[in-house]
This record gives structure tokens, sequence and C-alpha cells, in this order.
């Protein structure tokens, strides 16, 4: 099992929340229109207790944007939402009337940027806060349905932890809920508790 | 050591043959690489665009959108994209520079990228791609298919949906809570007395009350989900899937008071005098052959027979009171 | 004019208790005399600015039950003299002027020296 307590949950949990104030900023200022994003949870589980549940992964096709990032932690980040939902954000961000399959042409490319603003901000504000810096890859874009993504979650067995954020994002009066997902090698993790303890240490 | 006099290439000439724009920036986002392409489609020599700030390179503005994004990767050292969906247009670059070709602004991807150079200073690599013949096919498809459907969809008075679009869209969402056995509320609205109003006030009026009161329905909707139409006349229908039938009873209230509220005088209307609207509800899970828009009209009936101005909820399934009755 | 010599007290509302930890340190580094209380949630800030009349406060926003803005809303109007900072990552041009409007300003999380000194510069500075 991880080895995470509650205090260390809970710095995750606030660099996660100042991650997304930042990444509502950023998208407000695309829209033009008041953007709100919280994570109202951050667990860390070990991947074989994911499950469709774990993940909301009830039904349908999810649009996956996803990031590697590197650096004192390796980790691959996974932002999901379901193809609906993305297609639906993707209108709102753009906002003009298209139909579903006009809007498809532009779902790759702005779904590619909503996540990079998304993962970018929540990885910079923990690089900020845990004083680390990360490199990362171009963000990339695929649709798969839930079996798909649990399936490539699990066969990757060097990586047995996945720290899972829901994300709560309202563009207008639109709410739509996501996840975030990182998936972790038993190292990083173990890194990533290091500059968490070194960082609780300096306030306590 | 990774010399590139050593290879057989000119780094420069692969650069300046790019059908990409390419530029480098510094830390203090000062221009150090600045290819063919974007020289060609900003109009700008590479020797007055070195060592310049990027954003000072260019007469017109560059979009804060760009200066954000270039900021945060110089920032945090990590990759930014930036879509044509969401900002068409960032930097000033045009296609069709050469003489008597008219300028158009063109639209870009946009990719930056955190960097090193070789002395170890922290730079960005700016790439730029022409996305203009994607956007040209969407917006062709757009013109063409978005003013078809609007004009079959839209009712041309109120610029809500039309009886063509409820009434396809009404079979749809009846299937739907069907098949996913969720509940289904149609609410039919009328405004009362209106034909007195018509005659008293002039249609010019009468049009004007049923624009006013379509928009105050209209208000009321916040789902992508829900829509308010003109069913004929004076008769509007809304269909709203997934709400508890106390939420749609609240909601034909919220429908009622926000016409009322808008507090426009009819003379002719006793005892309100002013203009108000009668609704009937009919929510449920349907099931076989349940007629909900029956029933919402039946509802919408009984509310005008009892006095109008209120919202009377008629259950879908009203077998069990019959039995008992 | 009496000089103003009395202990301080300040009303730390955060829902994160790292949070609350970040920004008790810092405070103390520059004023360990101050007196601190901590609420981690509106209902509770509201209930401590009652009992323990502080001077100064520091709200976030996203809490569970009513939001940060709601909770110092309320406060200030009961304590227009309270000087009050709002911590918040999120800075849009639409929450700026709602804690303008209501005599408050918005500071930038994280909290680190540079936001502790802003928030310090205002209980202090402003008139």
């Amino acid at each position: 099992m991880s080895n995470l307590s509650e205090l260390h949950l809970d710095a995750l949990a606030e660099i996660f929340s100042i991650g997304a104030g930042r990444a509502a900023l950023s998208l407000s200022e695309i829209v033009g229109d008041e953007v709100h994003i919280s994570v109202p949870s951050v667990q860390v589980i070990n991947v074989e207790d994911i499950n469709a549940t774990t993940l909301s992964l009830n039904s349908g096709r999810f649009g996956a944007v996803s990031q590697y990032f590197s650096g004192p932690f390796n980790a691959e980040a996974v932002l999901l939402f379901t193809e609906e939902q993305a297609l639906k954000i993707v209108s709102d961000m753009m906002g003009s009337q298209m139909s579903l399959e006009e809007l498809a042409e532009f779902e790759h490319e702005a779904m590619c940027e909503l996540g990079n603003i998304i993962l970018n901000a929540c990885l910079s504000a923990m690089a900020d806060i845990l004083h680390f810096t990360l490199e990362s890859s171009l963000p990339n874009y695929r649709v798969a349905s839930a079996d798909e993504i649990l399936h490539r979650l699990k066969e990757n067995s060097n990586q047995p932890y996945v720290m899972v954020l829901h994300i709560d994002l309202a563009i207008e009066k639109r709410h739509t809920t996501g996840n975030l997902v990182f998936l972790l090698s038993s190292t990083s993790l173990t890194n990533l508790v290091i500059h968490i303890n070194q960082f609780l240490g300096s306030i306590s | 050591m990774n010399t590139l006099s050593a290879k057989r290439f000119d780094m420069e000439d692969i650069f300046n043959s790019l059908n990409l724009g390419v530029c480098v920036v510094d830390a203090d986002s000062k221009v150090l690489l600045w290819n063919n392409w974007i020289a060609k489609h900003s109009d700008i020599k590479e020797t007055d665009a070195l060592n310049r700030q990027f954003e000072n390179v260019f007469s017109e503005s560059v979009s804060p959108a760009f200066l954000t994004a270039l900021k945060n990767t110089l920032t945090h050292r990590l990759p930014v994209v930036l879509s044509t969906a969401l900002h068409r247009t960032p930097l000033p670059l045009y296609n069709g520079c050469e003489a008597n070709q008219q300028q158009t602004r063109m639209y870009q991807s946009i990719t930056i990228t955190p960097i090193q150079s070789q002395l170890n200073e922290s730079c960005c690599l700016i790439q730029i791609t022409d996305s203009s013949t994607s956007i040209k096919r969407e917006k062709m498809l757009r013109s063409h298919s978005e003013i078809l459907k609007k004009e079959a969809t839209t009712d041309s008075l109120t610029d809500i949906c039309n009886r063509r679009f409820f009434d396809a869209h009404y079979e749809m969402a009846v299937a739907e809570a069907k098949r996913q056995k969720h509940p289904l509320s149609i609410f039919m609205v009328d405004i009362d007395f209106f034909k007195s109003y018509n005659d008293y006030y002039g249609h010019i009026a009468g049009d004007n009350a049923i624009k006013q009161v379509a928009s105050a329905l209209k208000s009321q909707l916040s789902r992508a989900t829900d829509i308010v139409a003109r069913y004929g006349g004076e008769e509007f229908v809304l269909v709203m899937p997934h709400l508890p039938q106390k939420v749609a009873e609240q909601f034909a209230e919220k429908l009622r008071s926000a016409v009322f509220n808008l507090a426009m005088p009819h003379i002719k209307s006793r005892p309100f005098n002013q203009i108000t609207i009668s609704v009937g509800l009919c929510t449920g899970i349907p099931e076989n052959d349940d007629n909900l828009l029956n029933k919402a009209d039946a509802a919408l009936y009984q509310a005008k027979l009892k006095g109008r101005n209120r919202c009377i909820c008629l259950p879908l399934c009203e077998t069990e009171e019959y039995l008992e009755q | 004019m009496p000089v103003d010599s009395s202990i301080k007290k300040l009303l730390i509302v955060d829902d994160s208790k790292v949070s609350r930890m970040l920004i008790r340190t810092h405070i103390l580094v520059q004023r360990p005399d101050w007196v601190i209380f901590e609420a981690v949630c509106g209902e509770d800030a509201i209930e401590l600015a009652d009992n323990e009349r502080p001077d100064y406060c520091t709200m976030d926003i996203n809490m569970p039950g009513i939001s940060g803005t709601d909770a110092a809303e309320r406060i200030l109007s009961k304590y227009p003299l309270m000087k009050m900072v709002i911590f918040s990552a999120n800075i849009q041009e639409t929450h700026k002027n709602r804690a303008r409007s209501f005599g408050s300003i918005l500071v930038a999380k994280p909290v680190t020296e540079k936001s502790i000194a802003l928030t310090l510069d205002y209980f202090t500075n402003s008139k």
C-alpha cells in the first residue's frame, strides 16, 4: 500500500487546488468568461484496486489527454473526460453553435490545449511548492473506451501506483467533471513522499 | 561533440527551408532565431527581428494568450500548445504577402517548447503551422449546414426552436428516456387570453408579447439537454430530462412566475390585468405507448379551467387512480 | 493618539491543514507575538469572529459548506474594521472585484514569503 498520511494527502490537495486555480485563470483569459476549477479529492491507490467506479468510468467513450513528466519523479498524467463532455467543453470554449460532427474536427486540438493547461498548471504548482523542476512531453489526445483505458492502466506493471484527482470544471453555467490520473512507479511515489516531507518539515 | 559543421548540411539552410515557422527566444523573450517562413509571413526580415523582444518585433499586437503561454513556458519550463480552435490568429502573420494579393491573417497552431542553449541558457522554441486550410474546410461546412440547420429548426419570430425541431427532438427524447429508464418532463405553456390581447393591443404588440414570453421561458433553462420550442401560435413546449417530480413541479412554477414578473399590462385579462401563462406538466418514465405530450396538454386544459395563471401537473400513469375511483 | 501596542489577533480560515500551517508559520516569523486562531470552514470562521473578535483574517475560497467569499462578506458586514485578505490561486477579475466590493483584497496563492508580505502590508498599512 502507499505510505501516504492524511497530512501528505492534504498537502497534495492544497497543491492541486492551487494548480486548478491557475488553470482556471488561464482558461478564463481564453474563453473571456468566468471559469471555475476545483479538485474535490485526491486519492493514491494501488493500480490493482482501480476499477471503473474509482474513475467513474461507467460507460461510453472517453477523451484522454496525456503528458509524460520527468524529474525527481516520473509520471504519466492522463486527464479523462467522457467524449460527450469533451465535446461540450470544446463547444463552450469556442462559443459557437456547431454540430457535433463539426466540433469533432476541433476536438483533438482543443482538448490537447485544455488538457495541457490543466496538466501544466497542476504540475507547475507542485514544482513551485515542493521546489523541484519537471520536464514534460507535449500533450497527446486519444479517444478510448473505459475498458481500453483500464486495460492500459493495468498492463503497465512498473507503475503500480495511481494518484487520482477528481476535477470539477465549470465554464459559464455548465458543470463538467473529469479525472486526472497520474501513473507512478514505486520509486517515483517514494521520491514524491520525500519531497512532501521536506516541504512539511519546513513549515511545522 | 555533436557539431553540425561535421554534417553534410547547414542547419540554417534546413530551418530556412522548413514549411513552418521556427523561432527561438531567450529567457528575456529576445529573438535568437527567425526562419524564412516567419520572415515571409510576417514581412519582417531576420535582421530586423534578431535581439529584439518577441512582442516588440511586430508592428501589430500579439495576443495576450500567446504572451501568457510564452511567459508560462519560460517560467515553468513546460511545453505549451495553442490550438487554432481556441485562438485562431494569435500572431500577426499573413497569407499572400506577395504584391497584388489580398492579405488575410493566417490561422495558426502554435507549440512552445523549453530548450536549452549550448551556453546553458533557458530558451524557448516557438513552432507555428498554418492551419488555414483545415479552418476553411470547417468554415465552409459550418456556414452551409449551420445556416440551413438554423433556418430549418428555429422559429423566426422568437428565435427559439420551431415545431419541426420539437417534433424530431421529442421523439428522440422519449426514446432515450424509455431506453435509459429516466424521467422526462414535458411542459405545455399557453399565454392566457392571448386572442383578446391581440384584438385590443394589435398584432405587432401581440408578436412582441410572444417574443418576450419566449425569452422569459428560455432564460430559465441552463442545461444543454433542455429545449424550449414554439409549439404554435401562443403555445410553447419545454422538454427536460432527468427531473424528479418535485423539481419539475417547482420548475413549472418558476416558468409561471418568470412570465408574471415581466409585468406586461393586459387589461383584457381578468383578474390579473397583465400577461400570464398557464402551464400543463407531465413528468415520468415513459413506457410503451405512454403519451407525455397528450397528458401535458390535458394538464394545460385543466389549468385553464381552474382559472389560468397556474400550473397543473398530471402523473404519467393514472391507472391506479382510475381503479380506485 | 494612542500608540497601538496591544497584541493582535489573527484568524486563519482554510480547510487545508497544510495551508493553515503554512500561513501560521510565515506570519509568526514576522509577528511572533500575534495570537492565532484557526477555522476549517466558513461557518466556524463566523462563530470564531464573534467569540474572539480578531483584528485580522485570512480566508480561503473553496471550502466545504459556505464559500470563503460569502463568509468573508458576512464577517465584514458585522465587523467592518477587521482587515481581511482572501487567499486564492484563482485571481480572475470577477473574484477581485467581488473581494473589493466588500472591503477586502485578493492575494494569490501559494502562500509564500511574498504573499505573506503583501498580506501583512495590507493588515498594518492600509487605512
